[in-house]
This record gives structure tokens, sequence and C-alpha cells, in this order.
């Protein structure tokens, strides 16, 4: 068996200590695994990355993380800080929040920086993700200077010049055109193929089947409704009309008229 | 359709604004003499200049600085037109304010030059009211100049991460940084939603109600500002971000960097030489 590199138990969350945000949150996710958090919007998805990430702190039951139980006070220990941030990295969904510095170079080695790497690993790693994202022209272009599409991968760049163990994916294709899709998926699959743990939190239906060997579904109720295997879930026409995660749509093929969900066999 | 215009005013004012921002940063990415200086020395040797006009009583002399202005300028590819607008414009203010009344005897007492009469005041236009006012115009245009070649040919963000150089801290140079990132990304989003009341109601036909909408929009941006600060914070702490905040560092200095150092200092030294 892998080894375990989030281990969460009875996980309860709510926001001002009265807006459930997730509910008895039981989940394992092994080292080098792709894990896909589905759900509508509302369900608590971006709530239970941030929790994976120790932005905030579940108030009933514990997550284990990377073999450490998280609470409130690691985060005041340096070394615990420096450790668990260039272990695990987090994709926003929205890339103005974490394109926070005033050029695109900045960014990217604002992780870096801060958790004390050296000048020469620092150059090092920039010159090895720019080539990878293949974005020199734009290392000196300030965040309003780029499209959405540039912005997202410049967002993806920042997090992984940390070389982090497990990748956590807020909606990481929201928003862009089919190509930079694709390059982003090739990315992330790049990515698992080197043993990365990636978790993707996300409604798109068309994407899910790559990124994940399993999957998670977040109902209403911010709980966890469902647990298997991708393909299990994405043809599962009633259940995914039942949580909001696919609509009945009608096409023409040529004279005839054709009712079916977003994915389908025939 | 008074509110209406008012607000629309308002919006073109700040794109204009903005727009004119973006276009300084365009000479900042010319190839040209300024450009190539390292951030902090450029700083350094416009801070000498600006100290040695400022200590000058020479008009020779300010006038050279001057004059080396308008040559910085030509050779950092700034369109000599841009550049005069851009420091002429203070200099009216400046001269109706502040220098123009140091011509008569009644601020600068001396020999007269010109002698007229207003309601029975006799004002004189004295020898050494000429010189101060000159070498009052002469420092403020040279040290607006200076001011502008400095801004014109350095990027914003590069020009911030000089500060901590005089002893500003870190946090307070990342927090500036981030305001002025923020605002390209709230004025968009104001300009977005100018359209989209526009475009469902036309014109606002009543005060009241433009008022109304002015206020409720301030409400919604506070909170989605609010909304966006926490967001920021999160990804700050989620790339390592841990009670102090470390900026990356400026380009080290070259050959011509220590040049201009070295004018500056010279040009610093010539004018406290002479007095």
């Amino acid at each position: 068996m892998a080894r375990l590199i989030f281990e969460l138990k009875g996980v309860y969350f709510s926001y001002h200590g009265k807006i459930p945000a997730l509910c008895d949150i039981n989940l394992n996710i092994e080292e080098g695994s792709k894990i896909v958090i589905m759900g509508a919007n509302g369900t608590g998805k971006t709530t239970l990355l941030m929790l994976l990430d120790a932005l905030i702190f579940p108030q009933k039951g514990y997550i284990r993380a990377l073999d450490r139980e998280f609470r409130e006070n690691l985060l005041n220990d340096w070394e615990f800080v420096r450790f668990f941030r260039s272990k695990v990295g987090l994709l926003f969904q929205n890339p103005d929040v974490q394109l926070f510095s005033p050029t695109v170079k900045d960014e990217l080695i604002f992780s870096l920086l801060n958790l004390g790497f050296t000048q020469k690993e620092i150059e090092k790693r920039l010159s090895k993700i720019v080539q990878l994202f293949r974005i020199k022209e734009l290392l000196d272009r300030a965040p309003y200077q780029l499209s959405v599409g540039e912005k997202k991968k410049v967002a993806i760049a920042s997090v992984l010049i940390m070389e982090p163990e497990v990748l956590l994916l807020d909606e990481p294709t929201a928003g862009l055109d089919p190509q930079t899709t694709r390059d982003i998926i090739d990315i992330i699959l790049k990515e698992n193929s080197l043993g990365k743990t990636i978790i993707t939190a996300t409604h798109h239906l068309e994407i899910i089947e790559e990124l994940a060997d399993k999957v998670y579904v977040l109902g209403k109720e911010n709980k966890i409704v469902r647990s298997d295997y991708p393909k299990e879930v994405l043809y599962d026409e009633e259940f995914l009309l039942k949580y909001n995660l696919a609509h009945i749509h009608y096409h023409h093929h040529k004279d005839l008229v054709h009712t079916h969900l977003p994915l389908h066999n025939d | 359709m008074r509110v209406n215009s008012f607000i629309e005013r308002s919006v073109v004012s700040a794109f204009s604004f903005f727009r004119e921002s973006v276009l300084c940063e365009n000479y900042a990415s010319k190839r040209g003499l300024l450009q190539i200086l390292s951030p902090p020395i450029k700083t350094l040797f416009v801070f000498f200049l600006l100290l040695a006009v400022f200590f000058s009583k020479s008009i020779i002399f300010i006038l050279a600085v001057y004059s080396l202005c308008i040559l910085l300028s030509y050779l950092s590819s700034i369109e000599l037109r841009f550049f005069l607008k851009r420091t002429l414009v203070f200099v009216p203010i400046f001269y109706l304010v502040i220098a123009l009344p140091s011509l008569f005897n009644v601020f600068t007492p001396g020999e007269p030059i010109i002698i007229f009469k207003i309601f029975n005041l006799t004002l004189n236009i004295t020898h050494q009211g000429l010189f101060s006012f000159s070498i009052l115009f002469l420092r403020v245009l040279t040290s607006v100049s200076l001011c502008v070649l400095l801004i014109t040919t350095t990027f914003k963000y590069e020009l911030l991460k000089v500060l901590p150089i005089f002893g500003v801290p870190h946090i307070f140079v990342l927090i500036v940084g981030m305001s002025y990132r923020y605002i390209y990304f709230f004025v968009e989003m104001f300009q977005n939603t100018y359209l989209a009341i526009k475009s469902r109601v036309g014109f606002i036909p009543s005060i009241k109600k433009g008022q109304f909408l002015v206020g409720a929009n301030i409400a919604n941006f506070w909170h989605r500002s609010y909304n966006l600060y926490n967001d920021v914070y999160n990804a700050m702490l989620a790339r390592g971000y841990y009670r102090e905040v470390k900026l990356p560092r400026s380009a080290k200095p070259h050959f011509v960097d220590w040049a201009f150092l070295v004018i500056g200092i010279f040009i610093l030294g010539l004018s406290l030489w002479q007095g």
C-alpha cells in the first residue's frame, strides 16, 4: 500500500460558525494518486482544498498530512512552514488572487525567496520553469498585461517552481480556451507521471476522466456523497443530474434532434 | 443626465490616467541610456543631482544641469515634446503662486530695474528679485525634469524596490506594489460594472438614482476588495510567506552604473565647492 499523504477523519468546517461548508469528511489520499473532487457550486470544494493546504483548520475531526497532524499552532513553527509549503502547492481558482507581485518574474520566485532558497537555486529553477512553460517573453510583464490563459499558466508555474510533492488545483481549466486547457492538462499529467500527487477540484466533466484515478463527489449537504472510479460516476446520468453536475442538452445530427448528457457513449 | 455624465467622466478619466501610466512604462521598456542603468544607482544619481541643484546659487550651473536633463532624455529615447510637456506643466503653477512675488521689492528688496505703480502703490522689480526668481524657476524646472527622467525611464516596481535602500521596510514596499497592481484590477472591474449598468438602463434618469447606484457600488467594491485581501493573504501564505516578506533584489550594477554614480558625486561636489 502506498504512503498516505492526507488522512481526513470526520472533518467539519463552517464559515462564521454558522454556515457549514464541509460536514463529516472522511478521505484517504495516497502518494502519487490523481484525485478529483467534484461538486456543484457551493458544495465546499475550495474549502476542502484550503483545509488540505493548512490555510484554514477543521473545527471538528482531524487532518493528518505528510505524517503530521494539522494543528493551527504548527504554522508558528518556521521549520514546519518551510517543510509543508515546499511540499504542497495550491493553485487558486482566480489567477488574479495568486498573481500579486508586480511582474511575472517576481511572482515566479516569490515562494523560493520566502522559503529561503539560495540565489543559485532560484536562478536554476526559474530558468527550468520558464523553459517548460515557454514564458520567457512574459517575465518582465505585469499581471494586468497578461491574457486569462497566460495568467493561469503563470499561476501554475509559480506553484510548480517549488517542485511540490502534492498539487492542489482549484478549477485549473476554468475560463480557458480549448488549446490552453489541453496544455494545462498535459502539464498536470506530466507532473503526475513524475510521481506527484494531484488533487483537482472541478465540475468540468470533460477533464475528469484524464485527471482522476478516483473521484469524490460533494453534495449539497456539503458531505461526500460518493467516491468511485471516474467512469462509474461520469456515466451515471441519474446521479449527475441529481447533484447538478450535468444537464441534458440537445443538438442536431442532420435532420435528427438528439438529446443527451454532455458525456455519452453513443 | 448630469449624474450619468459625472460617472462617465470619472470612468474615462480613471482610464486615461492609467493609459498614461502604461504609456510611461513604454518609455521604461525602450532601449536608452538611462534605461540600462541599475534602478538603485539611477535613483542615487538623480538624488545627487537634485542636491546639487538645491545647493547651487549659480544660474549657469543649474542651466547646465537642465541641459544635461535634455541630453539624457534624448539619449534615453524620450520624445522631446513629451518630456517638455511633462516638465513644463508644473512650472506655471509654481511661477504664479510662489516665484512671481519674489520679483518685487516687497519680498526681495534691492536695486530696482523696472518701476511701476498699481493703485498708488509703487512696485519695483529688483535686480536681486529677478535673480531669486530665475534661480527658483530654474531649480524647480530642473528638479522636476530630473524626477520625470527617473520616473519615465524606470518601471514603477523597480522604483519601489529602491525604497529599502532608504530604510523603507520590505512589507511597505510589497503593500504599495500590490496596491498599484490591484488598482488596475479594480478599475477594470469598475468599468465593466459601469458598462453593465449602462447596457441595462441606458442613462440614469435622476440624480437620486445615480447616487444610489454609486453608493451601492462603493459598498460592493469595498466588500470585494475585502474578500480579495483575504484571498491574496492566503495565496501569500500558501507560497511560503512567514511573518517577514523577502523581495527580489535589483540586478547587480555594471561599469556604466558606477560611472554614473561618480558623475553624480562629482556634480554634487562641484555645486558644494561653488558654495
